[in-house]
């Protein structure tokens, strides 16, 4: 999974505004009890899935995999959009969803939206050709903002940016940050974290402190030299000189 | 006013938390709140043994929630403190014989009637952790001075943070003051600096916890106990009280910077 943080909320709010409730019919003959587990919304671009705040996973899944059943022919092969601005999900549960979907109907989840501001794209080249035909942003990785993590990443999770990736608070042990340009971490890097994932040798990891279990730039792979007692915190880079990765103190 | 739900997790086994719960449920009971203990282990349960009242059950979790009996029912009450109480986990169940909006449920209707309701909740992240944290409003992580105690409770804590658990404190069990002085061992300060929530307290490494499991008698009971002693401090703080953390939670300066900066 790829995210991306991109200045694309002005397009994602005029898509909301032109939404055209073509699905309404199909939502609405299961509402007797209750909201449904999910709204699925439809524009011009495709559908919108809404999950409802207070349906459970279990409750989101049974529910698309019921409206698939419904309606296949219509839902086949279809790109569709994860709007989690009100019920938040987590990486796995995302997955989960986006696996019932594509193994159901070929349902392809193109993008995760959790809030205004922030949205993921799942595919590149999915989101790209719209964007592109849109006249928007299309250029290489490096065109896209980096995606900025405000909280500590703690173990287990995974964050995969197209572009830099910025995080402020520590990367803890267990936890893993993929990045195709910089990693730039205020804090304490002690878990795992990849620049230039692809293929770029330029890329470079910065921290106020690394002591990772490892870390790889590009295509290369490094491990801290056993026996080195923790230096007390600053601001350090790892970069490739002559073809080694160096941890260098500024 | 409804009382606090709090579930005391650490998804490593073995750290303390049955202990932990133990502990504070009769230092709480004894500074006069209502205090129930809820064992949500189911199969493996432990909470009865250490309070030393499992020839007493009769019904438990399960039967609760299957409606076979009234909730007061299966509540045992703790041998000295009319106050405390406890519910035992069904032996010879599995944990998905409960749901989460179950435990829901049962919390919610407990914390009406209940000062302090305490979860304890079995090692692991799956069902069973779900169902524990599913009805907690506050969460108390117990981890001892161990690599891989502490990195377990660094992935507990982020699902408890996605499970959007506002209130997250950490326990640090077993702390061995020499073996941190001599360096072999990790200090509080480095503990936290790492997990970064809000410490609730230290509790010493010592003999004597093994000696009251074995006995069924939680060490708050005993005043001449050090370990006990930071149980009851824990329970003191838990309730709002301002107890300083003379010397157990000695955080540097960079500590407290950090402390400032992430809650």
């Amino acid at each position: 999974m790829s995210l991306a943080k991109g200045n694309r909320s002005s397009t994602v709010s005029s898509e909301n505004a032109g939404q055209q409730p073509l699905a309404k019919e199909h939502s609405d003959d299961t509402s007797e009890k209750g909201p449904p587990a999910v709204q699925v919304k439809a524009d011009r671009n495709g559908f919108t899935l809404v999950p409802d705040p207070a349906a459970s996973l279990d409750e989101i899944v049974a529910f698309m995999d019921e409206r698939l059943e419904q309606s296949r022919n219509f839902f086949q092969k279809s790109e569709m959009v994860l709007d989690l601005r009100t019920r938040p999900m987590r990486t796995d549960e995302i997955s989960v969803l986006c696996e019932k979907l594509y193994e159901k109907s070929r349902v392809k989840v193109v993008e995760v939206r959790l809030s205004d501001e922030l949205s993921f794209s799942m595919t590149q080249e999915g989101r790209k050709s719209r964007l592109s035909s849109k006249g928007a942003r299309s250029g290489p990785p490096e065109n896209y903002a980096p995606l900025i993590v405000r909280n500590t990443c703690r173990s287990g999770v995974r964050i995969v940016s197209p572009s830099d990736c910025v995080v402020l608070g520590d990367v803890n042990p267990g936890a893993e940050i993929i990045a195709e340009g910089d990693v730039v971490i205020f804090g304490a890097l002690r878990g795992i974290a990849h620049a230039g994932a692809g293929g770029e040798r330029a890329a470079r990891i910065w921290a106020l402190s690394i002591e990772p279990h490892q870390i790889r730039i590009a295509d290369l792979v490094a491990v801290p030299p056993e026996g080195v007692k923790p230096m007390p915190p600053r601001f350090e880079v790892a970069e490739i000189q002559d073809g080694v990765i160096q941890v260098i103190s500024l | 006013m409804a009382g606090k739900t709090i579930v005391v997790t650490s998804g490593k086994g073995g750290v303390g938390k049955t202990t932990t719960v133990a502990n504070l449920g009769t230092s709480l009971a004894k500074r006069k709140y209502t205090v129930v203990m809820v064992d949500t282990d189911i199969g493996l349960r432990n909470l009865d043994v250490v309070m030393g009242l499992e020839n007493r059950i009769v019904y438990n979790l399960v039967d609760i929630i299957e409606g076979k009996c009234r909730k007061e029912q299966a509540m045992i009450r703790d041998r000295k403190l009319p106050n405390l109480f406890m519910i035992p986990a069904a032996q010879t169940r599995e944990k998905n014989s409960i749901s989460p909006e179950q435990m829901k449920d049962l919390c919610s209707t407990l914390a009406a009637e209940y000062d302090y309701v305490l979860i304890d909740c079995p090692a692991g992240i799956e069902q069973g952790f779900k169902n524990a944290i599913a009805g907690a409003d506050t969460a108390l992580v117990v981890t001892t001075p161990e690599v891989s105690a502490i990195r377990d409770a660094d992935r507990v804590i982020g699902l408890l943070e996605a499970a959007m658990l506002r209130h997250i404190s950490l326990i640090i069990n077993r702390l061995n003051v020499k073996m941190v002085k001599k360096g072999d061992m990790m200090s509080t300060q480095d503990i936290i600096s790492l997990l970064s929530v809000p410490l609730l307290g230290v509790v010493p490494e010592s003999d004597e916890v093994v000696v009251s499991t074995n006995r069924g008698v939680p060490l708050a009971n005993d005043r001449n106990s050090k370990a006990g002693a930071a149980f009851i401090r824990m329970a003191a703080r838990l309730n709002g009280e301002n107890v300083p953390l003379d010397g157990e939670g000695s955080h540097g300066f960079m500590g407290r910077v950090k402390q400032l900066l992430w809650n």
